[in-house]
């Protein structure tokens, strides 16, 4: 806390306070509860019916913006002297590279700077003298035009020795399949989200397992009454942001300047501070519209490094955008995964064991497993988890919108539901005896009704070919929270209002939030706030992922509000000949709680200021109630957040074609800030997750280890004509642990949908599909419609 | 046939366009594509480029007031078609309704796809304006939104749509 | 970025044949295409997918929309003239096809993406080259491209051809082709001199056996300047189906087109069954007309001509769906048409 009048708020020579908290599920046991809080955090926060901003749908800030065309994305920065880049990469899936020589293309029209990372000695951090996947980076020219870019790019000569490669994982597990890496040359580390030891021992392709070993299955198998044990597979997907990768970077004797399609823009700062030896102050970054994240755009890469050093060489602004290809073979992707659960149950659906094994690959990365969400949704005393990271000759995966809870949930929401039936109970009623969550109960009670479960028929009841069914899935996932994250609030002289940090929008609408919250505290309407954000000049802002963002930022947005008002309180305390403690702000104006017809502007107050503008920042306090955990600047609530979703599908079994018809989803986020904001998101998650069930996979040509469908064509994403009826409902879940008590949603609303539509399918057809895409191929094989063929 | 036009060389040449309702004059090579000469020397950026391949939409403009992709039309075969791009669909001081639209439903996120889907949006309301949700469906269906905006699309449609006269 | 060129328009047919020094077939199957000849260009729409991707480089274009009437629909006594120029967008909204061959505009409504169809016209969807991802990568120089090897075979094969797929399973693109020689239409070929040839599409798009580095006979200097529609009689019946994986802006997995010409009495005279995204050219289902043929048609009929249009079917490693797909939508098309629907939109 650094306000900028420091006796500002509570008594400051106490450390803590104890205030009374609404805390609980709205219609369904809100109270009261006593929290214990620092002492210059603000009063708590009324449950949303009684505020007047925040829980109201506030219009998006940049949405005109937005419809007109005046965002300024990085694709559309443009600076004077700007030299345009691009970069050479593998042709090859694996191959050794014997040399290379780019002496023709710095010689090449137009050119003023050439990196080479494929030598033993290269720059930056990638020492690619062996490529591992078509499409890795080997070099990166930067020229006066595009066309020169690209003219001296194949000058670049590149001698390749062609090795042995793999791309698919089932293959890269065997032990003969051709070494992705030695093992002194393999990324350690573990499978996503598995807090494993380190040196996972690396056998073959396959680094792992990393264990997590509680009571004893063998017991609980033993104990069990009903055993289910089925495998579970997912494909690649990748991002496909429809603003590609893009940076502009300047490097200047006085310091370095980037701006970048980024979803975090203070660590692109420390990642290029430490690759170029760079103080931080002589690097600023700077993200002001981001056309999509969703994971991809987390750190910077070595494009982005690329681009900075291109420019360091050049003394000239270089610009970088990757195009469509380059975006589906080397920006990122969410690994594919193949697990076996096993789940032991008493008859009542008790659980008394469950065995997950999981073997994911994300190409030449780590990070391919499925989280524990196995372990967590249903806790159980027995559980063992073996997850394996396998590498592969393709491009690096890395967290995509849920990491590892997606294609976790994609396992264990179908075993439940397969447990369900073997025990003869109700999908919904077994999760209401194994899953101890309140809010997911009360999820699962709101979903059912509108989503029609209780007219739910046997599987394949349909007579005709068409079927119809509905399915349910549930979702779990971190409260994440980012304590390096800080928010300074400005209220000027004339009264009007600016609020900074360095935190970014990436479309889930950030700055809106934050203003909403200013708002509230400083009783002014969100259009009144100038909100500041995108650039490193600014307090620290969060990172946009782990759908943290709001989470982390919109308390410090409030705690700050709220110190100012303490500010003009004081001032304007004399002139209203009342205590600063008993005024309040209401409408522009600062009143006298007790006497509302006294007051006066907020302006007013403000003009008295001994300086322009009245100021405090703020950083994210420690959640009132500790954190389950912590990790250095980023901790998770203690809470989880959930989400359960509904849907209703119907099956043409003579095509195979599915299609999702309604989507019923029922989500937590702590303290609901902008419903329609949260509708938006909610709606983003669940049509990111049918597209990944039903149409998206990337292709990777065994035989070549070339991406097939490396563009939006053949690679397919849900159209407007695809998307069901959507309808989203979400609770008011308070938790009494910030200031605004606000938590995420991108990533929980895209965790269920998959498995949901999979139960779903069951219900349609009778035939369980546990791999996706669910495509009518897929569909038709389940149905055993596909007649024999010679093997190939 | 104007085989010894020296204009139809290798190099850059002038083109003429018809953009927002001004003529503009500009020096393109033939490789240029309407969404470079847009977003390059006449400086519009609002029109974005996703794919390069007509497969997103995103760079949609209008030629003579129909929808189409500019990242596949060459500037040099424009012609004396009026182009039209979301910079040209507001008056100075009055946000066409498809826009107002999109604002009240919150039918944005992160924006790279909503230029192209507002002038999808935009041709279907001015070619028939009673225009039911599927025709709204089809209509935005060359404009894919990653974000999933569609829902809310569809309800700023929804907003906008006159009842035809009885 | 596309490799440099020239432009230049043409403003007569002939003029337009006799610049069009090569064919974006034989430019392809030059290394990196590229070529100094020149190429016509309508829409475009195609020609720029495939410059772009590094597959074709002609030294000049020469674009088309110049030349009047390229664009026209004239209806004639016996039948229609479509102008190869006219786009999709224009061919769907026409009142006159859509009353005399509302398959053809139903099927011209449904390709592609409303932006596209603005643009792409007629001549250019028939000539578009195929969509098999091999043939479209610059890394694999296939069969199609005067290499000497199909990827597809021992690759991913899931949207290839399912008959006359031995050598090269690249399917036909163009959606309109399926309708079209359903109809029985006929294409006007224009040559440098002015003069015209016409010839079945079905013919046109029969390329010398052996020769896999075209889909179709047009030449250089030659144009494909009009489509030429047969009359509609009394008992004619057509529908039109197709699935993809998506509803929309999607290339299909199956598309089947159906003209029926039937008696006063229901009885069946004449039939054509043909079938798209099946082979390396719209693909006459000829036993399954055959069970139409003299027959009322109804749901058995239709079922044992739905089994016969892929009886003799090869299908390949991982396209083996489409043979329960295609018997699905033969059999619903057929019913369609009997019924009079448009098109089977069961699940669409």
């Amino acid at each position: 806390m650094n306000a900028g009048d420091d006796s500002a708020g509570g008594p400051s020579d106490s450390p803590t306070r104890a205030e009374p908290f609404p805390y609980g599920i709205l219609g369904v046991d809100l109270a009261r509860i006593v929290r214990s809080i620092p002492a210059d955090e603000p009063p708590p926060l009324a449950p949303n019916a009684e505020l007047a901003i925040i829980g109201r749908s506030a219009t998006r800030l940049d949405a005109r913006d937005k419809v007109t065309g005046a965002s300024r994305f990085t694709v559309d920065v443009g600076l004077p002297g700007m030299l345009h880049g691009r970069i050479l990469r593998s042709r090859f899936a694996h191959a050794r590279i014997r040399s290379i020589d780019a002496s023709a293309a710095l010689r090449a029209p137009g050119v003023r700077a050439v990196e080479v990372l494929a030598q033993p000695t290269a720059p930056h951090g990638s020492n690619a003298s062996t490529v591992r996947y078509v499409g890795q980076p080997l070099a990166a020219v930067a020229a006066d035009s595009l066309a020169a870019v690209e003219e001296a790019l194949q000058r670049i000569e590149v001698d390749y020795e062609p090795l042995p490669f793999v791309v698919d994982l089932a293959t890269a597990r065997r032990p003969t399949a051709p070494p992705v890496y030695t093992a002194d040359d393999a990324p350690r580390g573990s499978a996503s989200g598995y807090p494993a030891p380190a040196g996972l021992p690396l056998h073959g392709n396959v680094r792992g397992p990393a264990i997590v070993d509680r009571g004893d299955v063998a017991r609980g198998f033993a104990d069990a009454d009903v055993e289910v044990e089925s495998d579970y597979a997912t494909q690649v997907q990748t991002h496909c942001c429809l603003e590609p990768h893009a940076i502009v970077a300047d490097w200047r004797a006085d310091g370095l300047t980037v701006h970048v399609s980024t979803q975090y823009t203070s660590g692109v700062r420390h990642e290029l501070a430490e690759a170029f030896g760079l103080p931080l102050a002589a690097v600023r970054v700077i993200a002001k519209a981001i056309g999509g994240g969703f994971g991809s755009k987390s750190t910077l890469g070595v494009y982005g490094r690329l681009a900075v050093g291109l420019s360091r060489q050049a003394r000239a602004p270089v610009r970088i955008v990757l195009d469509r290809e380059e975006e589906q073979i080397d920006a990122g992707n969410r690994p594919s995964t193949w697990q076996r659960l096993r789940l032991g149950a008493r008859r009542d659906g008790t659980l008394t064991a469950v065995r997950l094994t999981s073997y994911g690959s994300a190409g030449v990365g780590l990070g391919a497993g499925v989280w524990s969400l196995a372990e967590r949704l249903y806790p159980c005393a027995n559980f063992l988890g073996e997850q394996h990271d396998v590498f592969t000759n393709a491009g690096a995966g890395c967290a995509m919108r849920g990491p590892g809870a997606v294609p976790g949930a994609w396992g264990m929401e179908q075993a439940v539901d397969e447990l369900a039936e073997r025990l003869g109970i109700d999908p919904l009623a077994l999760r209401d005896r194994i899953d101890p969550s309140p809010v997911r109960r009360e999820e699962r009670r709101i979903g059912a009704q509108r989503s029609g479960w209780f007219e739910r028929r046997p599987p394949a009841a349909d007579p005709g070919p068409i079927k119809r069914g509905i399915g349910c899935a549930q979702s779990l996932w971190m409260t994440n929270v980012q304590l390096n994250a800080a928010c300074e609030v400005r209220v000027h002289r004339d009264g009007s209002v600016e609020v900074f940090s360095g935190v970014q929008d990436i479309g889930t609408g950030t700055g809106t939030v934050m203003a909403q919250v200013v708002a509230e505290v400083l009783g002014l309407t969100p259009q009144a706030i100038t909100v500041r954000i995108g650039d490193t000049r600014f307090p620290a802002g969060p990172p946009s992922y782990g759908s943290r963002t709001t989470a982390s930022i919109t308390p410090p947005a409030r705690t700050a509000a709220w110190h100012v008002l303490q500010s003009l309180f004081r001032e304007a305390a004399p002139l209203l000949d009342a205590d600063p403690a008993a005024l309040f702000a209401h409408e522009g104006r600062i009143g006298v709680r007790d006497d509302p017809a006294r007051s006066i502007a907020l302006a007013q107050a403000a003009a008295r200021s001994r300086t322009d503008f009245v100021s405090a920042v703020a950083s994210r306090a420690d959640d009132y109630a500790g954190f389950d955990v912590r990790m250095g600047d980023a901790a998770i609530a203690r809470q989880y957040l959930g989400g359960v979703q509904f849907a209703t599908v119907a099956v043409d079994t003579e095509t195979g074609i599915v299609r999702v018809e309604r989507v019923v989803a029922v989500q937590d986020c702590g303290r609901p800030i902008n419903p329609r904001l949260i509708e938006s998101q909610v709606q983003g998650g669940v049509l990111m997750g049918m597209s990944f069930a039903l149409f998206e996979e990337r292709l990777l040509d065994r035989h070549t280890g070339h991406m097939v469908n490396a563009n939006l064509e053949q690679y397919k994403l849900a159209g407007a004509c695809e998307t069901p009826d959507i309808e989203v409902i979400v609770l008011e879940n308070y938790q009494a642990n910030s200031a605004t008590d606000a938590y995420g949603i991108a990533e929980p609303a895209n965790i269920a949908t998959a498995p949901a539509i999979a139960n779903a399918v069951y219900n349609a057809i009778g035939v369980r599909l546990r791999s996706l895409p669910i495509t009518p191929a897929a569909v038709l094989a389940a149905l055993g419609k596909i007649p024999s063929r010679d093997a190939p | 046939m104007q085989q010894s036009d020296p204009s139809a060389q290798f190099g850059r040449s002038t083109v003429t366009l018809e953009v927002n309702g001004t003529t503009r004059v500009i020096e393109v090579e033939a490789r240029t594509t309407l969404a470079q000469a847009l977003r390059g020397p006449l400086g519009l950026t609002g029109t974005k480029i996703a794919c390069d391949r007509g497969a997103c939409g995103a760079c949609t403009v209008w030629l003579d007031g129909s929808p189409v992709c500019s990242c596949m039309l060459l500037a040099v075969g424009v012609g004396h078609r009026q182009v039209t791009t979301i910079e040209g669909l507001a008056t100075a001081d009055e946000l066409h309704p498809v826009q107002q639209a999109f604002i009240d439903e919150d039918a944005v996120q992160c924006g790279f796809c909503t230029p192209g889907m507002v002038m999808s949006c935009a041709a279907l309301l001015n070619d028939q304006p009673d225009c039911q949700p599927d025709d709204v469906r089809a209509a935005i269906s060359g404009n894919l939104c990653r974000c999933g905006t569609y829902p809310h699309v569809l309800a700023a449609m929804h907003r906008l749509r006159k009842d035809p006269a009885p | 970025m596309m490799k440099r060129f020239a432009w230049t328009t043409a403003e007569s047919p002939s003029a337009a044949a006799s610049a069009a020094s090569t064919i974006c077939a034989e430019a392809m199957a030059l290394t990196d295409g590229a070529t100094d000849g020149a190429i016509v260009m309508a829409g475009g729409i195609d020609l720029l997918d495939l410059m772009k991707e590094g597959l074709l480089a002609p030294a000049r274009l020469i674009g088309l929309r110049d030349i009047a009437d390229f664009g026209a629909i004239d209806l004639e006594r016996d039948g229609a003239r479509l102008g190869a120029g006219i786009t999709l967008a224009a061919l769907a909204a026409d009142a006159r096809i859509r009353r005399r061959y509302p398959a053809l505009a139903a099927a011209a409504a449904g390709a592609a993406s409303p932006q596209i169809r603005n643009v792409a016209t007629l001549g250019g969807n028939l000539l578009q080259r195929p969509r098999c991802w091999y043939f479209r990568s610059r890394h694999h120089r296939c069969l199609r491209r005067g290499g000497v090897h199909c990827f597809a075979h021992d690759g991913d094969n899931r949207y290839h051809a399912i008959f006359d797929n031995r050598r090269c399973a690249i399917v036909h693109p163009s959606t309109l082709a399926t309708v079209l020689v359903a109809l029985g239409a006929d294409v006007q070929l224009t040559d440098a001199a002015g003069g015209s040839r016409r010839l079945p599409l079905e013919v046109f798009l029969t390329p010398p056996a052996g020769d896999l580095t075209r889909e179709n006979i047009l030449q250089p200097r030659e144009i494909l300047h009009a489509v030429h529609l047969p009359p509609i009689s009394e008992g004619i019946r057509m529908a039109h189906s197709k699935r993809g994986e998506k509803d929309a802006f999607d290339w299909p997995l199956a598309e089947v087109a159906v003209v029926l010409d039937l008696e006063p009495g229901g009885r069946c005279r004449d039939a054509a069954v043909i079938l798209g995204a099946a082979a390396p050219a719209p693909h006459r289902a000829v036993n399954a007309a055959r069970q139409l043929v003299g027959a009322v048609i109804d749901e058995k009929r239709a079922t044992a001509a739905a089994a016969a249009a892929i009886e003799d079917a090869t299908p390949l490693a991982d396209n083996g769906h489409k043979l329960p797909l295609f018997e699905a939508l033969v059999r619903r098309t057929i019913m369609a048409a009997a019924q009079g629907r448009l098109e089977d939109s069961i699940l669409r």
